[in-house]
């Protein structure tokens, strides 16, 4: 099977993360994904889209800004990639919650930095990639594999 | 999302139904916090709730802060196989009672 790729292009506001929610959980309903490979997935991609809209966008002051997401898939896996030209961020870069953070008690613990752990640590592989002004957040499932526990 | 909030033996009962994501999260919230001023207690029913992002998170992290303050107990409802794996992956699990049916949140004050 060749690779598939369709591209939408979404304003950058809150309200498109439910129908990329609703569009992913379709194509990963087509392409076979289990529940749990779904969500996962929908979970990555809203946490970086909602971080590119409040923060890429938002706070740099940028309005009307556009993102493309761009669905690739072939018979090895589904690439999702959230392409877009708001304030450069790195998630690799990111620092995350420690495993001491993440035992802390809850009335002890940073309120921060959940959402790009959740999203690195909810799919198979993800990649940051900046260029042209760019970025590009990519995140894979793929098919022969379950999420790691 | 649509959120449902009542008191019962001044008990509070969430029932959210739909997605809590940065977009609804707020609203969640500031129907939670608002609403437990009088109560101690807080029951908040996942059952028809199919999506949680870390904003979601957040707003459990501030109820409970709130609740746990006061001394009371906040507990959830119908939390569902892949919620509930986000909130071992973030740690959050061990703080919340989680049960089946509202009945037996209550039955648990």
């Amino acid at each position: 099977m060749e690779t598939q790729t369709q591209t939408i292009t979404y304003t950058a506001s809150l309200d498109v993360l439910e129908p990329i929610r609703e569009l992913l959980t379709q194509t990963g309903q087509e392409v076979g994904l289990n529940k749990k490979q779904t969500y996962g997935l929908c979970l990555a991609v809203d946490e970086i889209a909602t971080n590119v809209i409040r923060h890429g966008y938002d706070e740099a002051g940028i309005t009307d800004g556009k993102f493309d997401l761009i669905i690739e898939k072939n018979e090895n896996q589904l690439a999702v990639t959230i392409v877009d030209e708001g304030r450069p961020f790195n998630p690799l870069e990111h620092n995350l919650p420690t495993e001491e953070d993440l035992s802390m008690p809850l009335e002890e613990r940073p309120i921060g930095g959940l959402g790009v752990m959740m999203a690195r640590q909810s799919v198979d592989e993800f990649n940051y990639e900046f260029s042209e002004n760019h970025n590009k957040n990519i995140f894979i499932v793929k098919f022969s594999n379950e999420i790691k526990e | 999302m649509q959120i449902d909030i009542k008191t019962e033996n001044s008990i509070l009962i969430v029932t959210i139904e739909g997605s809590i994501d940065s977009k609804t999260a707020s609203e969640v919230q500031q129907g939670i916090l608002e609403g437990s001023v009088g109560s101690d207690n807080v029951i908040i029913d996942l059952t028809k709730v199919d999506f949680v992002s870390s904003a979601g998170l957040r707003v459990l992290l501030m109820v409970y802060r709130q609740i746990k303050a006061k001394n009371g107990k906040v507990i959830l409802v119908g939390v569902s196989e892949e919620i509930s794996e986000v909130m071992s992956m973030t740690g959050f699990i061990n703080f919340f009672e989680i049960v089946d049916t509202v009945k037996t949140a209550l039955d648990s004050y």
